[in-house]
């Protein structure tokens, strides 16, 4: 008996001095494994990401988060300052002619692709056919885009269908990334990048949904803006995950929320201040009463409007980390009007009213999609409405398909969150007939006759804007709850980084190494 | 022994079948608006239209069946609808990873559920009650409970390990081991007290029976007599226990992998399945199958070596 017990302690020590083994070991190693993260800080930017991109072709390349990467391996042909202004990059300068349909671009003659191929005016051809044809996530780019002619070797001429003053902004995002024309030519995009960025795709230390790797490129044009050795993007999809990763030093920066956020504050990490971009709310899809009828009465729109109580809910859902509004463009849209703010305050009685004029005092129903991220806000909101004597039916939705059966006229309204760009921007993307968050494409004269006046640009354009903003918000075409802060969190003591005005993710190039 | 191996392997082909042919079916009706949803909400009819022939999906349900198990046989489980990579080699390279996780957690809890369950059977008293009351604690805390747990302490505050993984392709040992032991030990804990207290239940019931007591009247050391005959004869529950173990684990470390952001198997799966990429969702079906009936085999074949009687049955 004795010796069995001595046996098994002997078994028992041998296994804890294994696992101690493992455990001494990791505490010298993890800072090697890390990347050499400890070793060489600043050397390397590590960021933690929502998501993986779908593919390296930039015809493929999206908004925000999604954006970031694309501008590792390439460049645009435009640079978005952070706030906001358009400066040289690939191209040196561009104007327009008279009636804005045709915009001259000049290029850069001094810069390749990775893989040897000049950049040129046929290059940039190339990709303006090559994304048009790719109808990616952002086609809408090109909306507008009709063709594109190679005056001389670094001179482009792009013609539009009709004026769009979101062309140049354009140039600066998916529809400005410049792919090598021989990479192009061979489809080898999806999984290879090849532009004239910063910086390397290195695909052998690359595992696609978990991490991708990049080196500096010797020889960049643009030294300023390649402020590290090397970027890793670990895709850390997990909101728990991101944030121990940033806690615990394993990345430099990730994006958390209003809950997860106090915890990354304490342990020292700095969250960029007045960071907002996206406003969250209930989009009436239905404003002619296609599906339900009740929607197609303002009255009850606006009911809606005053019943919800914005400060409460910005308060519970977001921990205050917000800022209420009844207006959906934001402060630097160029359409934002200051009264509009405040326009629907908290006033149940008022909804009552409304609805009883609209012949609604005995109730009625609306219906919203719920997805898990919009769960407890959906909730929230219907606890708020039923006050009035609105009752909102909740009918389960599949995530990945929410935007594609709104498109497809499956839901009345839905709760989102939505991007707060430019006011063209904005406008082609919840407003006009043709957007896609307006799948019923209701419209109003006045709409009809205020829209071509912001795309023709020029000085009526920002009123014209600001009028539009008016009539959606008086006639209650969506519930804005608030605009949410953007929680962009960084580890102060290894990298700097600002905001990157109407993203929801800083440019790379906004970030730099701590001094 | 080869007939029985045999049979075991020709009712696991039928199961292969069976169970694709149902995950293709249930999958089919899951994806109304894959295309739509490959191609952004941008896209126009049109376009959708041709991406729905592209992947085939104007084809009826039988002809698109039988096209992905024509392509599976030759071993081509297809593309990726999202980011056009082959499912093969998505798998090869995450598989390892679960694979190692699993395989070292489940051989940890072997070990320490052996030790365990026999100290505990042996000795009875404080022992077996601690194990008891573990088994009942083990069972009850869910694993990522656990992990989360774990990861606060010792890679957050500690800092003895990293938060989430640092495996990559042609990482070294060093990364396997620092980015695998806190969800060895999250795994670990969580299962090895319940199969200890299943190999514990086994010995006492062998201690009971005659034939040790003819061995201890033959004057055999007790230590003998456990580690030589009872553990033999105790042995097939554990292997059961343990093979379920390893079964559920491949549910159990999804969870795991989203938590440590580990590259494995499981966080590719809820990815696919969130997407509907059915070519993906596909090939992780099949593997997670084969592993099971792998499993299945090598326990099965365990049993016949230890005990001759289970390979007439």
């Amino acid at each position: 008996m004795k010796s069995t017990t001595k046996l098994i302690g002997a078994l028992a020590a041998g296994a804890l001095l294994l696992s101690g083994c493992s455990a001494g070991g990791s505490d010298a190693g993890s800072g090697t494994s890390d990347g050499g993260d400890d070793a060489t800080r600043g050397g390397t930017l590590t960021l933690g990401q929502l998501g993986d991109v779908v593919s390296w072709d930039p015809s493929q390349a999206h908004v925000g988060h999604q954006f970031v990467p694309y501008q590792l391996v390439y460049d645009t042909l435009v640079l978005r300052e952070p706030d906001g202004e358009l400066s040289p990059m690939l191209a040196t300068e561009w104007s327009y002619n008279d009636d804005r349909t045709v915009l001259t671009l000049e290029l850069r003659d001094d810069v390749e692709f990775s893989d040897g191929e000049p950049f040129d005016a046929e290059a940039v051809v190339a990709n303006f056919e090559h994304f048009k044809a790719g109808n990616g996530r952002q086609a809408v780019q090109l909306t507008q885009y009709e063709s594109a002619t190679a005056v001389d070797e670094d001179t482009v001429e792009i013609t539009l269908a009709q004026p769009d003053p979101a062309f140049e902004f354009y140039l600066s995002q998916a529809a400005g990334l410049m792919a090598s024309p021989a990479a192009i030519e061979a489809g080898t995009l999806e999984t290879d990048p090849v532009g004239t960025g910063p910086y390397l795709y290195d695909a052998g230390s690359s595992v696609r949904d978990s991490q991708s790797v990049f080196t500096a490129k010797e020889d960049y044009w643009n030294p300023d803006l390649q402020k590290f050795d090397s970027v890793e993007l670990r895709i850390l999809e997990d909101l728990s995950a991101r944030a121990n990763a940033i806690v615990s030093g394993q990345v430099d920066w990730t994006t958390l929320d209003a809950r997860t956020a106090d915890q990354a504050e304490g342990a020292g990490m700095q969250i960029i201040p007045d960071y907002q971009v996206d406003w969250t709310g209930v989009t009436f899809f239905d404003r002619d009463g296609a599906i339900n009828p009740v929607l197609a009465d303002v009255r009850v729109r606006q009911a809606i409007n005053y019943a919800v109580d914005r400060e409460t809910l910005l308060e519970q859902l977001q921990l205050g980390r917000g800022t209420a509004t009844s207006q959906v463009f934001g402060p630097e849209s160029g359409a934002f009007v200051d009264d509009l703010e405040d326009y629907y305050t908290y006033d149940p009685d008022m909804a009552r009213e409304l609805l009883a004029e609209a012949g609604y005092e005995d109730g009625l129903e609306i219906t919203l999609p719920v997805i898990d991220g919009f769960a407890t806000q959906i909730t929230a909101i219907a606890q708020q409405l039923s006050e009035v004597g609105i009752t909102v039916n909740q009918v389960s939705a599949v995530p990945a398909d929410y935007v594609a059966d709104a498109v497809q006229r499956k839901f009345e309204a839905f709760n989102f969150n939505l991007f707060q760009g430019e006011a063209w921007v904005a406008i082609n993307q919840i407003i006009a007939p043709t957007a896609t968050y307006n799948p019923f494409q209701t419209t109003a004269p006045e709409l009809e006759e205020l829209i071509p006046v912001v795309q023709e640009g020029g000085e009526g354009s920002e009123a014209a804007a600001q009028d539009i903003n008016r009539y959606v918000t008086e006639n209650a075409w969506f519930l804005p709850l608030y605009r949410i802060d953007q929680i962009s969190v960084y580890d102060p003591e290894t990298i700097t980084v600002e905001a990157q005005i109407q993203s929801a993710m800083p440019s790379l190039y906004n970030f730099a190494p701590a001094e | 022994m080869l007939t029985f191996t045999l049979r075991r392997l020709a009712s696991g082909i039928g199961l292969l079948i069976v169970i694709s042919a149902l995950a293709y079916t249930l999958l089919f009706f899951s994806s109304s608006s894959i295309a739509r949803n490959i191609l952004g909400d941008q896209a126009t009819p049109e376009q959708i239209a041709l991406k729905e022939a592209e992947l085939g999906l104007d084809q009826p349900l039988l002809v698109r069946y039988l096209g992905w198990v024509g392509a599976a046989l030759q071993g081509d489980l297809g593309r990726s609808w999202f980011n056009g990579e082959p499912v093969t080699e998505t798998i090869q390279s995450r598989l390892p990873v679960t694979l190692v996780l699993m395989i070292v957690s489940i051989v940890l809890v072997a070990v320490f559920a052996a030790v365990l369950g026999v100290l505990a059977a042996v000795r009875r008293g404080w022992v077996d009650q601690t194990v008891q009351v573990g088994a009942v604690i083990g069972d009850a805390i869910p694993g990522f409970v656990l992990a989360i747990f774990l990861v606060t302490i010792f890679a957050v505050n500690l800092g003895w390990f990293p938060a989430v993984a640092t495996i990559r392709p042609g990482a070294g040992a060093e990364a396997w081991i620092v980015s695998l032991t806190l969800p060895v030990i999250a795994i670990v804990v969580n299962y090895v007290t319940s199969s200890a207290q299943q190999i514990r239940s086994a010995v006492i019931k062998e201690l009971e029976k005659d034939y040790v007591r003819t061995l201890r009247s033959r004057g055999l050391s007790e230590r003998e007599i456990v580690l030589k005959n009872v553990l033999r004869s105790a042995a097939p529950a554990g292997l059961t226990v343990l093979s379920l173990q390893f079964i559920g684990l491949l549910g159990g470390v999804i969870i795991l992998e989203q938590v440590f952001a580990i590259p494995g198997i499981g966080a590719l799966a809820v990815n696919a399945t969130v997407l509907s990429d059915i070519p993906l969702v596909m090939g992780v079906v099949i593997i997670t199958v084969v592993i099971v009936m792998i499993v299945n085999l090598l326990v099965d074949i365990a049993q016949g070596a230890l005990n001759p009687k289970v390979r007439l049955s």
